[in-house]
């Protein structure tokens, strides 16, 4: 199979080469390029479905949002030099394959004597208007408020999320390789654990540690020869927050509510028929809020699930079998990718103690 | 919010400046030309922000187009607004990557919507003893007024004061 | 205000005491409509559910409002369709955006007959309530053009 004759460009956009361009920074032009393009194809700037950057320090989440973007589909090409060609070809390879209708890939380079050396870390807003007035570390801060507006919005409790962590933890103690392993708590546990910021306790945020974590991916025909029971991925969707976490219009709805549609389109099947989930958990409040919005529960009512079910994986609907990043630790960005390593581990069959009866089929929120 | 970023990195002004204020100061990294008619406006204690013409809608934070849109930047009309708004969400501080801020904990991180539709802004709330916060007694929607903190001699902030609901007018008055 | 006013005067048909507090709010010379405190955002004419949302009257808090906005559209009226207008033709009427988001209908003042006439007024203009007592009971809202 190729994507010979199932992709095309249909718009192009292109800004005048300068030796310095004064008073632009990188997202402006990427905007000015952006907005060319996508006149000359002569679509909207809803239309555009899909993102694709170099990746490193203009990434596609970023880029998104300067530019007000709602996407489905969000790479980055990561090829240097050649970060242009392959997101044409990973691009078409999208369109193709129906995870995106009109694809952008936008590339610029500022070269203005005014930028540069300003901070650490990527240019952004939050060093302009965020961090002077002091938020918590890192996404403690966004997510403490999209907690706080959930307990608004919909009445859930600190008790009630409490149960993610307890659970997660029991889920652990049968993990040898959680950071947790062999430390036990309770939920009161939890509830007396100390606020990192209001209403965020302790023992629901994540712990950055080390560690990592690979897969091997090959087509159905090799899969069928081999020598472990293959756990099919049966489909896949991406969500990007446009306008970034806190200035979207509802932050208590995460981009799962996007992704997941597509993932379970693609499937064939229906919310109903899974039997485990593994969700990214660096706070109990994200967890939570992705559950719902994957259409696991509906929304609003993640409290009284948790209260009211067993989700150890010897429970009715297991999730985060191997303790969630929660429990088992956030070794970076290796820590989302475990949630998929598990969820692989669940259905071969190969989770020894914490191995769940219904394993045929999940879903993963990465 | 931007992921990313990382906390601390403020650009310090010359070696001699007479400040002793040892948090960050706001670093504007993106583009600072694009973003100097907020901070131009706040050292005046006013609120600009960038108002898109073609699309009808205030931009925030301040950017070379219009989000959603792609307005370019010549569209953009800096407009004076009402310091009037609400609590969207908070979260109580306790622990801060930044030392000089866990050293004030508890204190209040929000995420503010001002009466001009479509603004939010992050910032700090006043007008709450530490008790009160301890007990969560700030709630959303909660009406606060800008106001305005002179941190430096270049820099002022913008922060929000807790103000009383005014009551609906009636008949009678 | 002394003579008799003859052109319409605002009739609260649908619920008088929802709306109360806008034409309170009017004879102080203040701007207030409502906030729809779920859906965040303003909105008016004064309702009692959240237009788009039905959040519940409860949850709708009268607020007091800037008074500034902009010129979304207009039209340059002629040929009133009330004969009580005709003296006052040419005028505009126009279709004013709040800074809080929402629109309202209104007069603007200050404009000579050629202004009118040679369509002056700027689609995005930067304007400002004014409050006219037409009678004893009832002040109405107008706007004037400013600079920012």
């Amino acid at each position: 199979m190729s994507f010979r004759g199932e992709a095309a460009i249909i718009g192009i956009g292109e800004l005048p080469t300068q030796r310095t361009y004064l008073g632009k920074s990188m997202p402006g032009l990427l905007g000015d390029a952006a907005r060319l393009a996508i006149h000359d194809a002569h679509i909207n700037v809803g239309d555009v479905d899909g993102i694709i950057t170099e990746g490193g320090i203009t990434y596609p989440a970023f880029v998104a949002e300067y530019l007000g973007l709602s996407v489905r589909f969000a790479t980055g090409s990561s090829m240097m030099g050649a970060s242009g060609a392959t997101g044409v070809a990973l691009a078409s390879m999208a369109v193709m394959n129906g995870l995106a209708n009109y694809v952008l890939v936008v590339i610029a380079q500022d070269r203005n004597p005014a930028l540069g050396g300003g901070g650490e870390g990527f240019p952004g807003h939050a060093g302009e208007f965020d961090f002077p007035y002091g938020p918590a570390a890192g996404a403690n801060n966004g997510y403490g408020q999209i907690y706080q507006r959930h307990m608004e919005l919909y009445g859930t409790t600190q008790e009630q999320l409490a149960h993610v962590a307890a659970n997660q933890r029991f889920n652990a103690l049968e993990n040898p390789n959680a950071v947790f392993k062999g430390q036990p708590i309770t939920h009161q546990d939890v509830l007396d654990s100390r606020y990192v910021n209001y209403p965020l306790r302790l023992l629901e945020v994540v712990m950055p540690c080390g560690g990592a974590a690979a897969v091997i991916v090959t087509s159905a025909e090799r899969a069928a020869a081999s020598l472990n029971k293959p756990a099919y991925v049966l489909g896949g969707g991406t969500g990007l927050d446009d306008f970034g976490a806190l200035q979207k219009p509802e932050i208590t709805v995460s981009p799962v509510a996007r992704s997941a549609p597509i993932a379970l389109n693609m499937s064939g099947y229906s919310p109903r028929d899974m039997q485990f989930a593994q969700f990214y958990d660096c706070y109990t409040i994200l967890e939570s809020m992705c559950l719902e919005d994957a259409g696991l529960v509906p929304k609003g009512e993640i409290g009284p699930f948790f209260e009211s079910t067993d989700t150890t994986y010897k429970g009715e609907f297991p999730i985060n079998t191997d303790g969630g990043q929660l429990s088992a630790g956030q070794p970076g960005l290796a820590g989302g990718f475990r949630h998929v390593v598990e969820a692989a581990r669940q259905i071969m069959g190969r989770a020894g103690p914490r191995q769940i009866e219904r394993n045929d089929l999940g879903m993963v929120n990465g | 919010m931007t992921y990313g970023d990382t906390p601390g990195g403020g650009k310090k002004k010359a070696p001699d400046a007479v400040s002793d204020y040892k948090k960050p100061l706001p670093n504007p990294s993106l583009n600072p030309e694009v973003s100097k008619p907020f901070w131009d406006g706040t050292k005046k204690h006013e609120l600009w922000v960038q108002y898109d013409r073609r699309n009808n809608k205030f931009v925030f934070p301040p950017r070379e187009v219009s989000p959603g849109d792609l307005t370019p930047m010549d569209e953009l009309e800096w407009t004076k607004i009402n310091g009037m708004g609400r609590v969207y969400s908070y979260t109580t501080v306790y622990q801060s990557s930044i030392p000089a801020f866990t050293e004030e904990a508890p204190y209040v991180n929000a995420t503010i919507q001002l009466d001009a539709a479509g603004v939010r802004m992050t910032g700090n709330v006043l007008g709450l003893t530490k008790e009160q916060l301890m007990n969560n007694e700030l709630h959303i929607n909660q009406r606060v007024e800008a106001v305005f903190e002179d941190i430096t001699p270049d820099w002022t902030l913008v922060k929000w004061q807790i103000v009383d609901e005014e009551e609906a007018p009636s008949a009678e008055e | 205000m002394t003579a008799e006013y003859k052109k319409a005067v605002p009739k609260p048909t649908l619920n008088p005491e929802i709306s109360a507090p806008f034409w309170a709010g009017t004879k102080k010379h203040e701007l207030w409509i409502q906030y729809d405190k779920r859906a965040n955002r303003f909105f008016y004419p004064p309702a009692e559910i959240g237009p788009g949302s039905l959040t519940p009257i409860e949850d709708l808090v009268w607020t007091k409002v800037s008074g500034k906005g902009r010129i979304h559209s207009y039209t340059s009226i002629y040929q009133p369709a009330m004969p009580a207008f005709a003296e006052e033709a040419p005028y505009v009427h126009a279709l004013i955006e709040l800074d809080e988001g929402t629109r309202m209908v209104g007069n603007i003042v200050d404009m000579t007959d050629d202004e009118v006439r040679n369509n002056t007024l700027e689609i995005n203009q930067r304007v400002e309530a004014v409050f006219v007592d037409i009678t004893p009971e009832w002040t109405i809202v107008k706007w004037r053009r400013i600079d920012d």
